[in-house]
């Protein structure tokens, strides 16, 4: 599966849009989505996801790849939701009668699994729509301008972008000791993998611990924190279009978490 | 720097002590020693990271440009010293080379127009005017360390610290950061201090050497003066230059060159005077190694080809190849040459995508890896990338024990392991506390413990000094003479020259040659082509002219002192 976490340069409206728009977007429209009742307005916002998605020009197979990753889990959600949602309007007698309401499949409970499987496909587009799209520098510079001090911004951002560094470290680490005969990742119970885990973990935390002092040193000669009012190259400003977007995402999000209560 | 001593935050040993030194404006200076002799900390003391970031005790003064770094802010000495480290991946932390550059100037609060300009600048020294959006992490192993460089003279310092920067990358990679930092010194007066073991490289480059052992200073001097000294590499174990090495091993038998060289054209002017009078003697051309080919071969490629997914590279195109059990096979190439490929593909971490690949009669598109792991033992580069256990003994216990071997079985693999590689004291000790060159032996025994008829390992030497190199080829001579089959990939053309029998390159995934060792470093025109330059001693029988009657190419320092002792031999 592809890293949450990565960025696809591009010149799209989307990429241009200012960081602090792109966190704001981000923070409503997941409010949006956590609260949004009516299947009609999830959907609605998940073609919207899909349409941004193509606006932005991401590669359409990494959403196939996350979709395919979503897959089971949409499915047992139907299952449980099915089973156990108590609804009350059945379309199949329950076969074990468990106690009122539950046990049998009711068209609530399936619609309720179509909202759930809806909410998590729109998040899932969501918040790569944002991150494959903004530089990380961009985003500590969004969030110090949002006021957050600027070592906090950074050191979050920095947390980010070692992701897929760690991803590829790990990697090594696992073949390294697949070499060694550790058959546990290929095949094996559970029990087996949780023994298996320490041969991984170790060298990943060592060697994270000395990356992150040679880091330090690293940050250091380059004057990191040297004072607090640090310029940036690449200043951000927002722009006419930007406040449109913000207006809009409001608007869209309030509408939406509105409606869901008012429908 | 004067008498200066330093030790850790909770370490009561002085890694460094009673040094004084002093580096004049301009100059360029190279920095020697075993690993463990002090040179990284020197490094970090020079832009006051130690102590001031660190911690730790330090006596003593530094002072750079008048300022004693304990009572200067980090930032002052930013702009002053700028640090290169080994690792590039440690010290890009932006996801754009332009930003990347601008990172220190903004801490700087300098202003835009000031940044961008300096962005510029120091973008255009290094040579990567035009890579502006690119991401940092898309560079080869030189462009990231040129990058770093550009990072740091991006905030204008007057010294530049380079601490092992090149000895991570290739030799295309080693050849562009080398260019930059010389240019730095000579067109911008930058002084430059580095710490590295390439002593070839010292002695075409740099005007002072200074040498650390056990934190303290033993040598000062001009790389001739320095390499000239044959006490210091003995009593030291670091590598002088090939043709110094000669020169030292000439004068022992009583015919000193008229000028002690460092360098090729130096070696070979001498050679031709010192020769002069003595009459060519027939050079008897080596036996080749006869292969053993009655059996199945060991390794078997088959028109390889391997494309990474999902971005359609093709890394390996159409590669061929027989290992007979029992060679010494040496693979080479530059980065990006598809060794890695090929390497992975033998594992069976990879499965070829077109051909066949047959390891110890296994085929690999068929194979669990943790079954290929019983005929082929791993080493990896970074050995702290498998160490995990608490005691070297159960750190090489780890493999037997996933093929759930009878314990007194892995008892005595272990044994066998560590015996082979010298660290039978050492079984209880926590493995991340080692040496590197212990650690390295760790690793090499861990794979040992499978009991592999094929040992693959993949750039052993990195990062190792002079000693930890040649104890670890040495220990895969001892495994070749008890029948393994030794695959080796490396940078380090002076070890392939000593310890390979064959070599195999690859250039742009493609095959380039696949002959005897000595018939690869004959074709120097045909390896440069995979940017692959001879070992020194093979470039001196090279550059001198033919009528002297000299091997043409030498692969070791030996054969060629043998040849010329020979010619003294005779004219008596």
């Amino acid at each position: 599966m592809s890293s949450l976490i990565a960025y696809y340069p591009g010149k799209t409206i989307f990429h241009r849009l200012d960081p602090r728009a792109k966190i704001i977007f981000m923070l409503l429209v997941s409010t949006a989505i956590f609260t949004v009742q009516e299947i009609t307005i999830a959907l609605i916002v998940l073609v919207i996801m899909i349409l941004f998605w193509i606006i932005a020009r991401l590669p359409v197979r990494v959403l196939w790849g996350f979709m395919k990753v979503l897959l089971p889990i949409i499915g047992f959600l139907f299952i449980v939701q099915a089973i156990f949602y108590p609804g009350t309007t059945p379309l199949i007698k329950p076969l074990i009668p468990i106690g009122k309401g539950y046990g049998q499949i009711t068209l609530d409970g399936i619609l309720f699994a179509v909202l759930l499987a809806l909410r998590l496909m729109a998040m899932i587009i969501m918040l790569p729509l944002v991150s494959f799209t903004t530089p990380v520098q961009n985003f500590a510079l969004g969030m110090v301008k949002m006021g957050l001090p600027y070592k906090l911004a950074y050191t979050m951002t920095t947390a980010l972008n070692l992701v897929p560094i760690l991803q590829m470290e790990t990697g090594v680490i696992v073949d390294a000791q697949r070499l060694r005969a550790m058959q546990s990742f290929e095949k094996g119970k559970l029990g087996d993998k949780l023994r298996a885990y320490p041969a991984l973990v170790t060298p990943l935390v060592i060697g994270s611990m000395r990356r992150a002092q040679l880091m330090a040193v690293a940050m250091d000669s380059r004057a990191f924190g040297a004072s607090k009012s640090r310029t940036y190259l690449e200043d951000i400003q927002l722009h006419p279009w930007d406040w449109v977007f913000i207006i809009l995402t409001v608007a869209f999000s309030v509408v939406t978490v509105l409606g869901s209560y008012l429908l | 720097m004067n008498d200066v001593s330093y030790r850790y935050p909770r370490s009561k040993r002085w890694v460094v002590t009673h040094l004084s030194l002093k580096i004049k404006q301009g100059e360029f200076v190279a920095l020697m020693g075993e690993n463990g002799s002090g040179k990284s900390t020197l490094c970090q003391m020079m832009n006051g990271i130690i102590p001031n970031s660190v911690g730790g005790r330090l006596v003593g003064q530094v002072l750079i440009h008048g300022l004693d770094t304990k009572e200067t802010g980090i930032s002052v000495l930013a702009t002053k010293v700028g640090i290169v480290l080994e690792d590039p991946e440690t010290q890009l932390f932006t996801t754009s080379v332009k930003s990347e550059v601008a990172f220190g100037p903004e801490n700087l609060s300098l202003p835009p127009e000031e940044i961008e300009e300096r962005v510029r600048w120091a973008l255009e020294v290094v040579r990567l005017a035009g890579y502006e959006d690119r991401l940092p992490t898309s560079l080869s192993g030189g462009q990231k360390q040129r990058l770093a460089i550009a990072a740091n003279i991006a905030m204008r310092p007057d010294i530049l610290v380079l601490d092992e920067a090149t000895s991570q990358l290739d030799p295309v990679g080693v050849e562009e950061v080398l260019s930059v930092v010389r240019e730095l010194n000579q067109k911008y007066g930058i002084t430059i201090l580095m710490a590295t073991d390439a002593s070839e490289m010292v002695a075409r480059l740099m005007d002072r050497v200074v040498v650390l052992d056990q934190g303290q200073l033993e040598a000062d001097g001009t790389p001739g003066q320095i390499f000239a000294d044959t006490g210091l590499f003995k009593k030291l174990m670091i590598r002088s230059p090939q043709v110094s090495q000669l020169a030292t091993r000439l004068k022992n038998e009583g015919h000193a060159l008229p000028a002690f060289p460092v360098t090729v054209p130096e070696a070979s002017k001498g050679l031709q005077i010192l020769l002069k009078g003595t009459s060519p003697v027939l050079h008897v051309e080596q036996t080749k190694l006869a292969a053993n080919t009655s059996q199945a071969p060991a390794i078997q490629v088959e028109h390889l080809n391997y494309i990474y997914q999902p971005l359609n590279v093709h890394a390996v195109k159409d590669v061929s190849f027989e290992i007979q059990q029992g060679e010494f096979v040496a693979l080479i190439g530059q980065n990006g040459s598809g060794k890695t490929t090929v390497l992975k593909n033998l594992l069976g971490l990879l499965r070829p995508t077109d051909g066949k690949v047959i390891v110890a009669g296994q085929d690999t598109h068929t194979t669990a890896v943790a079954e290929m792991a019983r005929h082929v033992g791993f080493v990896l580069q970074n050995p702290d990338q498998q160490l995990f256990a608490e005691t070297v003994e159960e750190e090489v216990a780890y493999g037997p024990k996933n093929l759930k071997l009878e314990k007194g079985l892995i008892e005595q693999r272990v044994a066998d392991a560590l015996k082979l590689v010298g660290l039978e004291d050492k079984r209880q000790e926590f493995p991340p506390a080692l040496s590197k060159g212990d650690r390295a032996k760790v690793v090499i025994a861990s794979a040992l413990a499978l009991d592999p008829s094929i040992i693959v390992l993949d750039e052993p030497t990195t990062g190792q000094d002079y000693r930890g190199c040649h104890q670890i080829m040495q220990i895969a001579q001892s495994l070749h003479k008890q029948g393994c089959t030794v695959v080796f990939v490396t940078h380090h053309m002076a070890l392939v020259a000593e310890y390979a029998q064959r070599v195999i390159v690859l250039c742009g995934g493609k095959l380039l040659l696949d002959d005897v060792t000595e018939g690869v470093f004959a074709r120097p025109e045909v390896v440069r082509q995979a940017y692959i330059i001879p070992p020194q001693i093979t470039e001196l029988g090279q550059a001198l002219p033919v009528g002297l009657g000299l091997p043409r190419n030498p692969l070791t320092v030996q054969t060629m002192s043998a040849a010329i002792l020979s010619r003294f031999n005779h004219k008596k």
